[in-house]
C-alpha cells in the first residue's frame, strides 16, 4: 500500500504515533528540535551582530585578493554558473520535473533573496542576480535546444569542464597580460575551493593508479603502491602538511611546488589519494575474475580491459566511498590555517583577533559551518545524481 | 597414459591441424600438479567434447589454450601460432580463440548490443555501423533479436548464455572453447544453449567443449576425451566411448554419471 495516498492525519498516525513509545520519542524530538531551533533564531536575530560578518565579507570569500582584479573572480563565476546551467540542462532535457522545479526555486531564493538578506551592496547585489538569471537561462536554453545540437557537440561537454577549470586558474592567477596574482595574495573561501578542487581532481587519478598498482601482478610496482597507501594512511594530515612544507621544496621539481599553497596542495592530493586507492581496491575486489577472463578472451588488451570493461564496473562500486572521501578532503582544507595559509579558518582566525570584533566569533563560525555545508551538500548531490544515472541501467542485476 | 593414446589421437586425418597441445603440464603457483603431460590434437571443423570428473583438469586445460592459464612444460600450437609468453602472439591467439564461460560474464554495464560490438570495434577496428548490423545478425541467428537493447542482467540465463555465444561469434573466430556452458543454467534452458551449439557444429565451427551432457555428446561430439587426474585417459568417437569404454576410469566415470 502507497503510504503517499493516504490522508494527512491518518498517515501521520501511522508514521509518528503508531504505539505510545512512538509517540513519545515524536514529541520528544518535535519539541527538541522546535526549541533548539527557536534558541538559534532567537540569538542569530537579537543578540548577534552580523556586523562582523558584513564588513569582512570580502575577506572571507576570497581573502586579500587585489580590490581592482576581483573582476576576473565574478568573470569565473559567472563562466562556471553558465556552464552549469547548461550542463544541467543538457542532462535534464526540456522537462522541468518537481526536483528541478524545486531546485531552481531554491537558487532563485538563493541568488535573490541571499543577498539582499544579507546586506551587501546595490552592485554586488545586482551581479548576484545576473549570474543566478544565467544559470537559469542556460539550463532553461540548453533544455530547449540541447537535443537539437549535433551528437559531436554534447559529446564535448565532459571536456567542457576541465578546460574551464584550467581557463578559471589562469584567470585566478593571471599571466599572459593579465596582471598577476600570486597564491599568496588568494585567500578565504576561493583558497579553499582552489586547494580542495585542485586535490579532488589530481588524486582521483593518483588513486585510481595506486590502486591498481596494488593488485598489479609487478612485485616492486605492487610493494611501493602498499607502501605509499599504507605510510599515508598512517600518518596524520597535519603532520605530513608540516613536513611537506618543510621537505617538499627538495622533493619536487621547482615548477611543480613553487610555493607554500601549491605545496600544501600536493599534499592534499597525495594525501587523499591513498584513500581514494583503498576505495577503488574495494571496487575492483568486487568484480569477479570472469569480466577479466571474458575481456582478455575476447582479444581486449590490458588498457582496453582496463578502461572499457573493469573500470567502469569498479568505479560506479567505489563512487560512495570516494566521493566520502572527497567531502571530508574539503573539510581537512581547514588544517591549512594551522600550517598558516588563509584558507577559509585562517581568515576567520584573523578576523576573529582583530579587536574590533572581540568576541564575536559565534556568528564568524556559524557562517563557516554554512559555507562548508552547502559545498559538501552540492557535491553529495551531484555524487548521487552521477550514481543515480550509472545505475539506471543495470538495476535489475543488482541482487 | 594408454599405449592406444598416440595412436588414435594422431590418426592420419586430411584436415588442417587447429590445436595441438604435446605434452603440456602444469603447476599451480600452490605446488597442485594439475596437468601431467597432456598430449591433445583438434583439427579444423571437429567438435571435441572433454568429460571427466570435478578437479580433474579439464578447465585447466581449456584455459591453457587461449592463455587464461599459463603452463610450465610442453608445447601448444593454436593456429599455427605458438603460445608463449609473448604478449602480442597471445593477443594474436585471442582474437581467433572464442571462449563461453560456465558463468557467461557478459559485462553487465553494456547493453547486449553492446556487448557484442565491443571487441570487434576495438579489438578488430572494425567501423561500429558494420559491426552493429552483424552482431544482430548473431542474435537473429541464436534468437534473440529482440532484447538487443536490454542489459544481461534483464535476461534469463539461457539467453544470457546465447548472448554470450553471439559475442564470442562476433568477433569471428577460428576456435570456440566452452568451460560447462549449461552447468549453470536451470534445466529448461539447457536444450536451447545445446541447439545453438549444434547449430554451430553444423556450420562447421570447431569446437572444444567440457560438458557433462551426454547426449550432446553423444549426437554432436565427432570425438569424447576423458580426463582424470590431470591427463588424458581416453579418446575415441562417442559410439564407442558411450558403449565400449577401453579405460578403467572411463567406465567408472561413466557408471558414476548415468
Ligand atoms: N588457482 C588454483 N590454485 C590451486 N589449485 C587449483 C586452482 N584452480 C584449480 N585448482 C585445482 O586444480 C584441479 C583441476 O581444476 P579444474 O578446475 O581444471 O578441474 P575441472 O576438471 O574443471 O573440475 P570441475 O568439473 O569441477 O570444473 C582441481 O583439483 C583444483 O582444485
Ligand atoms: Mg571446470
Amino acid at each position: 500500500m502507497n503510504h503517499r495516498l493516504l490522508p494527512l492525519a491518518s498517515r501521520l498516525r501511522r508514521e509518528l504515533f503508531a504505539t505510545p513509545l512512538d509517540g513519545l520519542i515524536s514529541v520528544g524530538l518535535v519539541v527538541g528540535l522546535g526549541a533548539g531551533l527557536q534558541a538559534l533564531l532567537h540569538w542569530a536575530l537579537t543578540q548577534a551582530d552580523w556586523a562582523v560578518v558584513q564588513a569582512n565579507s570580502t575577506l572571507l570569500v576570497v581573502g586579500r585578493y587585489p580590490l581592482e582584479q576581483q573582476w576576473r573572480l565574478w568573470l569565473l563565476t559567472a563562466l562556471l554558473c553558465g556552464a552549469a546551467g547548461i550542463t544541467w540542462g543538457l542532462l535534464r532535457g526540456r522537462g522541468w520535473p518537481r526536483s528541478d522545479r524545486l531546485a531552481a526555486a531554491v537558487l532563485l531564493v538563493l541568488g535573490v533573496v541571499l543577498p539582499a538578506s544579507l546586506g551587501l551592496t546595490a552592485p554586488i547585489q545586482q551581479r548576484w542576480w545576473w549570474i543566478t538569471g544565467l544559470l537559469l537561462l542556460g539550463r532553461w536554453a540548453a533544455g530547449c535546444w540541447g537535443a537539437a545540437l549535433p551528437l559531436r557537440w554534447r559529446r564535448l561537454l565532459p571536456l567542457a569542464w576541465p578546460v574551464l577549470y584550467l581557463l578559471g586558474l589562469g584567470l585566478i592567477g593571471g599571466g599572459l597580460g593579465l596582471m598577476t596574482v600570486r597564491p599568496s595574495q588568494w585567500g578565504g573561501l576561493l583558497l579553499t575551493l582552489i586547494e580542495a578542487s585542485f586535490a579532488i581532481l589530481v588524486c582521483f587519478p593518483l588513486g585510481i593508479a595506486l590502486a591498481l598498482g596494488r593488485r598489479s601482478a609487478l612485485p616492486l610496482l605492487r610493494w611501493c603502491s602498499t607502501l605509499y597507501i599504507e605510510f599515508i594512511r598512517g600518518a596524520p594530515l597535519i603532520t605530513l602538511l608540516f613536513l611537506g612544507q618543510n621537505i617538499l621544496g627538495f622533493l619536487l621539481p621547482g615548477g611543480l611546488a613553487p610555493d607554500r599553497v601549491w605545496r600544501a596542495a600536493w599534499i592534499l592530493t597525495c594525501f587523499a589519494a591513498a584513500y581514494v586507492a583503498e576505495a577503488v581496491r574495494a571496487g575492483l575486489a568486487a568484480l569477479p575474475r570472469g569480466q577479466w577472463e571474458a575481456a582478455r578472451s575476447l582479444g581486449l588488451n590490458m588498457a582496453q580491459t582496463l578502461l572499457h570493461v573493469v573500470l567502469p564496473q569498479a568505479l560506479r562500486v567505489a563512487l560512495p566511498a570516494t566521493v566520502g572521501q572527497f567531502i571530508t578532503l574539503l573539510q581537512d582544507t581547514t588544517l591549512l590555517s594551522l600550517i598558516g595559509l588563509l584558507d577559509l579558518l585562517g581568515v576567520a582566525r584573523a578576523v576573529m583577533a582583530n579587536p574590533e570584533f572581540l568576541g564575536r566569533n559565534a556568528e564568524v563560525y556559524l557562517v563557516l559551518a554554512v559555507l562548508f555545508w552547502c559545498c559538501c551538500a552540492a557535491l553529495g548531490l551531484g555524487s548521487r545524481a552521477l550514481e543515480h544515472r550509472l545505475n539506471r541501467h543495470s538495476l535489475r542485476s543488482e541482487p | 597414459m594408454t599405449e592406444a593414446m598416440p595412436s588414435l589421437d594422431t590418426a592420419a586425418d586430411p584436415r588442417a591441424v587447429m590445436i595441438e597441445a604435446r605434452g603440456v603440464e602444469k603447476w599451480y603457483p600452490n605446488g597442485f600438479h594439475a596437468l601431467r603431460g597432456v598430449n591433445l590434437t583438434v583439427h579444423q571443423g571437429e567438435v571435441v567434447v572433454i568429460m571427466g570428473p570435478s578437479g580433474s583438469g579439464k578447465s585447466t586445460f581449456l584455459r591453457t589454450f587461449n592463455a587464461l592459464e599459463d603452463f610450465q612444460k610442453g608445447s601448444i600450437v593454436v593456429d599455427g601460432i605458438e603460445l608463449s609468453d609473448d604478449v602480442r602472439r597471445i593477443d594474436a591467439i585471442r582474437r581467433e580463440v572464442g571462449m563461453v564461460f560456465q558463468q557467461f560474464n557478459l559485462f553487465p554495464h553494456l547493453s547486449v548490443l553492446d556487448n557484442l560490438t565491443l571487441a570487434p570495434t576495438l579489438v578488430r577496428h572494425r567501423n561500429k555501423a558494420e559491426v552493429q548490423k552483424q552482431a544482430l545478425e548473431l542474435l537473429g541467428r541464436v534468437g534473440i533479436h529482440e532484447q538487443a537493447h536490454k542489459f544481461p542482467g534483464q535476461l534469463s540465463g539461457g539467453q544470457q548464455q546465447r548472448v554470450a555465444i553471439a559475442r564470442s561469434l562476433c568477433m569471428e573466430p577460428r576456435i570456440l572453447l566452452f568451460d560447462e556452458p549449461t552447468s549453470a543454467l536451470d534445466p529448461e534452458m539447457v536444450q536451447e544453449v545445446l541447439m545453438v551449439m549444434q547449430e554451430l557444429a553444423k556450420e562447421g565451427m570447431t569446437m572444444v567443449v567440457v560438458t557433462h551432457e551426454v547426449r550432446f555428446a553423444r549426437q554432436v561430439a565427432d570425438r569424447v576425451v576423458l580426463m582424470a587426474d590431470g591427463d588424458v585417459v581416453e579418446i575415441a568417437p562417442p559410439e564407442q566411448f558411450f558403449s565400449a569404454p577401453q579405460h578403467p576410469r572411463s567406465r567408472q566415470f561413466l557408471s558414476q554419471i548415468s
